[in-house]
């Protein structure tokens, strides 16, 4: 029984960072109907970003103090993800959804390409922002670094539903997901909008990289994270912020309970699938997800 | 305070929609724009708010002003900034925000918190419907709670002028007329100035000041209320009154008189 806790609170946790990484799916997506299938490589160039300004300031004989790392990361990936929007999908306006697939596909082979060609393909330990070891709770043991990234997440959902519904910029890329006609005749700038939400996945990307990595293995493989958070940001729904943490709530504790009773029967294969049955159950049963928009359809 | 000084628009680079089109707008006037389906109507609305590009369309020639500025290309923020918003045919409030966010969507410009609440209430005060839907998603409204938001929603921006194209288009008869008692009201209360597209002629008609009759692109004929209310044609084709003694079909007359009369 006490096993059977620890598996649940060990794959809600690690679901929550999934959740975070599919809250910058749905930031992105909400504004500019885009799936970015690169969403890995974004986090792997976040985290590549941010062991430059540490560990690889460092290791050059210039340290850096933490917080002008951790700004410098945040500069940084504000420009990435303005770059990407600027030049691969700002001119893709219009275009066909297929287009705008391929694009996505050529954007990640390219930036895998990058990646490899700016810091090599070789692993590195990432930098350890987050304090390493575990929480003795009674008798379970609960891992420090995922539990302040899914305090984080949680936190950051309810700061980013705040945002959406509250605040002017908010409000301003609410109608924009909504309807860009809509938002045009209100006075929005579409485009400015679409940037907005580019620099915000990015940079939530990035915390999703933080806290994923710190003190751990980095490498270009990591972006094998894209593609676990994609079914998350569909089962809790492309447009629902708060659909996405739920949703990794859900996807997670499947996970760790397929990993600890189906793995020893399938080699392993059990848990690494899962997520995709799971993404497939959603298209084929309810395709805008848990808590996605459906299209309101009055008679 | 707004001008069309021969305005043509052309839809992917080759329809050509408005042809020369001219339109003035006065201050604290209520303007009507009438035509047949097709005559360019919400064309010129959008060439107006800057709303071609979406469509693929655009302005090639002419000139639009508002207020002593021309924006004939100008973004639509800026027009919306400038004091001009228009309501959109067809109903389009963001359908998954809840009322108040769409109101308050409506005024994402605005950074005069006093004054924007204050707004709310005014808008609350013509729409005693609207306190209570609040919390409701607007999606899920009837087409005239839904018709009340947008028009409020356009109010919240603080404009000067209020474009609104067919805001009657599938409302009850008694429901128009309570719709378009609020704009008359909100027009004089306000100061406003409204520049209206109706298919109902009559109720449009009866509200306005000064009217335009568009066809194939063109402003086929104009006058004040009482010219148009006078005109012959515009009691046939629009207010549905015989010309002569006995009732002449719309068929046998449509391309005779109209051409006669208004083009000839």
């Amino acid at each position: 029984m006490i096993e059977f806790v620890q598996i649940l609170i060990e794959g809600a946790l690690v679901g929550l960072v999934y959740g975070l990484v599919a809250i910058s799916f749905v930031v992105i997506y909400r504004a500019s109907k885009i799936i970015n299938l690169a969403q890995g490589e974004v986090v792997v160039v976040g985290a590549f970003l941010l062991w430059t300004f540490t560990e690889g300031m460092a290791g050059i004989g210039y340290p850096l103090p933490l917080w002008l790392a951790l700004l410098l990361t945040l500069a940084g990936c504000v420009a990435f993800g303005w770059t990407i929007e600027r030049t691969v999908f700002r001119p893709l306006i219009g275009q066909s959804a297929f287009t705008i697939f391929m694009a996505g596909v050529a954007l990640l082979i390219l930036l895998r390409g990058l990646a490899q060609l700016v810091w090599g393909a070789q692993s590195r330990s990432a930098p350890a922002i987050l304090p390493e070891g575990a929480l003795d709770l009674g008798p379970f043991l609960v891992n420090t670094r995922l539990l302040i990234g899914a305090v984080f997440t949680i936190l950051l959902t309810q700061a980013l539903h705040l945002f959406f519904t509250r605040s002017r910029l908010g409000l301003r890329l609410a109608a924009v997901a909504e309807d860009h006609t809509t938002a045009h005749s209100l006075g929005v700038s579409v485009r400015q909008a679409i940037a907005v939400a580019w620099i915000m996945g990015t940079v939530v990307a990035t915390a999703a990289a933080v806290v994923l990595l710190s003190g751990s293995i980095l490498s270009l493989e990591v972006a094998v994270i894209g593609f676990k958070a994609l079914p998350v940001a569909l089962l809790g729904g492309m447009e629902s912020i708060r659909g996405a943490p739920l949703a990794g709530l859900i996807i997670g504790i499947f996970e760790a309970l397929a990993s600890a009773y189906l793995d020893p029967l399938t080699n392993g294969a059990a848990s690494g699938l899962l997520p995709y049955v799971v993404m497939i159950a959603v298209l084929l049963i309810r395709p805008y997800g848990l808590f996605g928009w459906r299209k309101i359809e009055r008679l | 305070m707004l001008t069309l000084a021969n305005v043509d628009a052309v839809y992917g680079g080759v329809i050509q929609v408005l042809r020369s089109t001219n339109l003035d707008v006065r201050e604290g006037q209520m303007v009507v724009l009438l035509g047949a389906n097709g005559a360019g109507k919400t064309t010129t609305l959008k060439a107006i708010s800057g709303l071609l590009h979406a469509d693929h369309g655009a302005v090639t020639a002419g000139r639009i002003s508002f207020a002593g500025q021309d924006i004939t290309h100008a973004e639509p923020s800026e027009i919306v900034r400038a004091g001009m918003v228009q309501v959109l045919e067809g109903r389009r409030v963001l359908e998954h925000l809840t009322v108040y966010q769409n109101l308050m969507v409506g005024a994402h410009l605005r950074s005069d918190r006093a004054g924007v609440k204050a707004d709310l209430e005014r808008v609350y005060g013509y729409f005693p419907a609207l306190p209570e839907l609040a919390g409701r998603i607007a999606g899920y409204l009837s087409g005239g709670e839904m018709q009340m938001v947008l028009i409020g929603r356009a109010l919240m921006a603080r404009p000067r002028l209020l474009i609104l194209d067919e805001p009657s288009m599938g409302l009850a008869p008694i429901l128009t007329q309570q719709l378009f008692r609020t704009i008359g009201r909100i027009k004089r209360d306000e100061g406003l100035t409204v520049l209206l597209v109706e298919q109902n002629a009559r109720a449009a008609i009866s509200q306005c000041d000064y009217g335009y009759i568009m066809e194939g692109g063109r402003i086929v004929l104009h006058g004040s209320r009482a010219e148009l209310e006078g005109n012959q044609d515009v009691q046939e084709f629009y207010l549905g009154m015989g010309g002569g003694a006995e009732r002449v079909s719309y068929r046998d007359v449509k391309h005779y008189r109209r051409r006669k009369r208004w083009l000839g």
